[in-house]
């Protein structure tokens, strides 16, 4: 019989398996003048068609141009329409951009764009946004540099709608094997998609807005925190934005020297409640809720200054803020008061009996573990007892879905067109078809969700979403916790980059590099 | 032993499908809906309902899973319902990854339980021994969670050896095995040495020495190999413990392995993903245990498996 060897055969085992895995793929080098983005989470379709996640928007954004594009402050600019007419409140029509050309060198035309468009609206492709555009009657062109949109009925978000990539005529719809064969007209092209590993870039030296200064990015996926710090300070990675542990800021500003820049955000964090139980349906018990939370407190302490107290869901940059609006700071003895009136009285006085117990449901992200704990003891102190529940995503956002809640924490990212109250707030979008959780209810709230959307000016417009964020602030379906600050952190020799509020990493285009590369 | 062999073969294919079976329906009772993820949140009830009615998942659960059945008769684990790609491709581009992890992560336990559990038997009571044990204390004692980052910012910050995350060179595959497999290291050293200990005291150890062999001879000859059988037991049992293991540390060193896909497919409800990884997780672990009782019989030619 042969002689077995175990150790021989694990040893020959793991030569014949890792061996040519370890040769065959090269390490991840940077070409000189690439610049090495650091991803918390693998962007899962970068094909405008079907991205929705937070990174594959962001990276879709530099491979694909849209129609129009949201600037810094949050205003529309053309990107690859030069302007657009409004022909009736119905009718619009762009003109595109001349002189505009695909990565594959392939001429834009009015042909892409309506493709782009019904492929979304074609149920057979499955898109995740055509749901969004079901307002849409017809998209055709009109010679070669000239679409039509044609709308059901008015619909003022519609221009929003408009910042949606366009890609070639006849491209593959959704298939993983159309991942590495993306091209559209943006800054960068695609050079490699290894899912879960790295994306990279390649400067476009054809882009009709003029070539990027890097001669490239790659978008490394590190989930850890801590990782993707600690390869920040290896300077493998010369870029993070946001999923930055707020304790860690000052040991990379000493440690790590990095640049640091900190800029206003658009990120909502809220509380949302359940309006049909019994202690929440009390607009007073909303209301004590609201002032027993030490809002200042918790961005202190856990959040090291990265947010600022929120009044509404829009942020004061948004062409729609409304800033009179009842504020909610940190006023346990009224929060009591309200308490009482509402008929909760302390059945102990200063004892541990609460008036009643509330389940708060949450992730079991560390942060957000942290914040309920804080939430519990603020509130605590007004009788308040908390039950605390974390949950894997899936399970948690399943049970806010269905409205199997008291109260949960969640933020709302990307917010641009005020007309997102009509789908949380309307009486019509009360699940199980929609986003109105909380089961809100208030016939003047939807009357002027409906006209907001239908009224086409601006000023008209502004006034309406005015009248809508003071009624909330009073009848309070959400609690606004804060909006988050957006934090970025370069190497130092990065220049260029203009944080956007919504996260959009757009401006990478315009950064120079004056470093040379480390080694590998 | 061909027989068993065929037995256990048998053994296989049952343990294999009341494993898919329940995964099956555990990951179909979680709550989340796999549509949802699909068509973002502001889809009509309408859409929903046809791509609900496309994919089979108005179906009754027990259709569902006979037609889950018959495609993997087929060898078809159908389509990842996120990643819109077949659940075999993204499998097998992941896998790879995994067993390069795991079975470095064995093979540095190995390499380091064999000579320090050796040591610590041979020097009973010394210092040697003492140190081996404590070096077992802390790799027991140690969650991959902590050991990860604490090895990076050792080996890759301060001293700047070894890459920090990512997976490339064999440099890159260092540090995760490592974490990987100190648990493993730790519980082998003191299998090891109590194993040697225990057949110190055996009549055939008594009769080598009497023989006069060299006391070397007597213990990597006689000794050691008649300890190893229980070693071989622990080495199939923790196989396991390693493909669980390696998602945690796939995820601090950024590893693309399939630990961090079945994740990602759990979070996202992407069923036939998960069965698929769960699949690959499974037949893995009982591969390597069936070829655990296979060394069995090769390190000790006595164990007959019945007729």
């Amino acid at each position: 019989m042969l002689k077995f060897r175990p150790r021989s055969f694990l040893i020959f085992c793991w030569l014949g398996i890792a061996l040519p895995g370890c040769l065959s793929s090269s390490q991840p080098d940077r070409p000189p003048g690439y610049l090495v983005v650091g991803l918390e989470s693998n962007p899962t379709h970068l094909d405008p068609r079907y991205a929705t996640d937070a990174n594959s928007i962001r990276i879709g954004a530099l491979l694909f141009n849209s129609l129009t594009r949201t600037d810094q402050n949050g205003n529309l600019q053309p990107d690859l329409a030069e302007r657009w007419e409004t022909i009736d409140d119905r009718t619009y029509i762009f003109h595109l951009r001349k002189g505009v050309t695909f990565h594959n060198g392939k001429p834009l035309t009015a042909a892409d764009v309506a493709y782009t468009y019904r492929s979304i609206l074609d149920p057979k492709n499955r898109s995740p946004k055509r749901a969004t555009l079901q307002f849409l009657e017809s998209v055709d062109p009109v010679g070669p540099d000239r679409v039509r949109f044609r709308l059901a009925e008015p619909y003022a978000p519609f221009l929003e709608s408009t910042n949606l990539g366009i890609v070639p005529d006849g491209s593959r719809t959704n298939d993983g094997s159309s991942r590495q064969s993306l091209i559209g007209t943006g800054p960068f092209a695609l050079e490699e998609f290894l899912p879960g590993e790295r994306i990279m870039l390649k400067a476009n030296a054809n882009y009709w807005g003029g070539s990027p200064a890097v001669s490239g990015l790659i978008f490394k996926i590190i989930p850890d925190a801590m990782v993707r710090v600690l390869e920040f300070k290896k300077r493998n990675v010369d870029f993070l934005q946001n999923d930055i542990e707020p304790d860690m800021l000052p040991w990379l500003r000493d440690k790590a020297q990095a640049s640091i820049q900190i800029a206003q955000g658009t990120t909502f964090q809220y509380i949302g409640m359940n309006l049909e139980h019994p202690i929440l349906k009390h607009r007073e018990v909303r209301e004590a809720l609201a002032y027993g939370i030490d809002r200042e407190a918790i961005i202190r302490h856990l959040l090291k200054g990265l947010a600022i107290p929120a009044t509404g869901m829009l942020s004061p940059i948004h062409w729609a803020y409304e800033s009179s609006v009842p504020k909610f700071s940190h006023d346990p003895e009224r929060a009591k008061r309200l308490l009482d009136q509402a008929g909760f009285h302390d059945p102990d006085g200063e004892g541990p009996l609460p008036r009643f117990k509330l389940s708060y449901k949450t992730t079991n992200l560390d942060l957000r573990r942290r914040m309920a704990e804080a939430l519990k003891q603020q509130l605590s102190e007004v009788g308040i007892e908390l039950e605390v529940h974390t949950f894997e995503w899936g399970t948690f956002y399943a049970d806010i879905k269905r409205g199997n809640f008291d109260l949960y924490s969640l933020s709302w990212v990307g917010i641009t067109d005020p007309d997102i109250y009509f789908a949380l707030f309307h009486s019509r979008n009360i699940p199980p078809n929609g986003d109105n959780r909380g089961h809100y209810r208030n016939p003047e709230v939807d009357q002027l969700l409906e006209q907001g959307r239908r009224s086409l000016g601006v000023d008209e417009r502004r006034v309406i979403y005015s009248e809508v964020q003071k009624i909330l602030a009073r009848d309070l379906p959400y609690i606004p916790l804060w909006w988050a600050k957006n934090v970025v952190l370069t190497r130092q020799g990065i220049r260029g980059f203009i944080p956007y509020p919504d996260g959009d990493l757009i401006s990478l285009k315009n950064v120079s590099l004056s470093f040379s590369n480390p080694e590998a | 032993m061909n027989r068993y062999l065929a037995r256990r073969l048998l053994l296989f294919l049952p343990t294999l499908f009341g494993t898919l079976t329940l995964v099956f329906f555990l990951i179909h009772l979680v709550p989340g809906d796999p549509v949802e993820v699909m068509l973002g949140e502001t889809a009509s009830g309408t859409d929903k309902e046809t791509l609900r009615h496309e994919l089979g998942l108005d179906l009754p659960l027990w259709t569902q899973y006979t037609r889950f059945l018959s495609g993997l008769a087929l060898g078809d684990l159908g389509r990842s319902l996120y990643e819109q790609d077949s659940v075999s491709r993204l499998v097998r581009a992941r896998f790879p990854a995994t067993l390069e992890l795991t079975l470095t992560a064995m093979l540095l336990a190995l390499l380091i339980a064999f000579p320090l559990g050796i040591i610590a038997a041979l020097k009973r009571h010394s210092w040697t021994d003492r140190l081996s044990l404590l070096f077992s204390l802390l790799g027991l004692s140690m969650p991959n969670f902590w050991l990860g980052p604490l090895l990076i910012i050792v080996f890759s910050i301060e001293l700047g050896w070894l890459p920090v995350s990512g997976r490339g060179t064999l440099a890159h595959l260092i540090l995760p095995s490592a974490t990987l497999g100190m648990a493993m290291a730790a519980i082998l050293i003191r299998m090891i040495r109590s194993a040697l200990l225990d057949v110190l005291h055996e009549d055939y150890i008594q009769t080598a020495r009497a023989k006069g062999l060299s006391e070397q001879k007597v213990w990597l000859k006689h000794a050691l190999r008649n300890s190893l059988l229980s070693v071989v037991t622990i080495i199939g049992l923790q196989f396991g413990t390693l493909l669980a293991g390696s998602i945690i540390t796939e995820t601090i060193f950024t590893w693309p392995g399939l630990g961090r896909l079945t994740i990602q497919a759990i979070q996202t409800r992407d069923y036939p993903l998960v069965q698929g990884c769960i699949l690959v997780i499974a037949t893995s672990y009982l591969l390597v245990n069936l070829m655990t009782d296979i060394v069995y019989r090769l390190v000790d030619p006595r164990i007959t498996y019945g007729k």
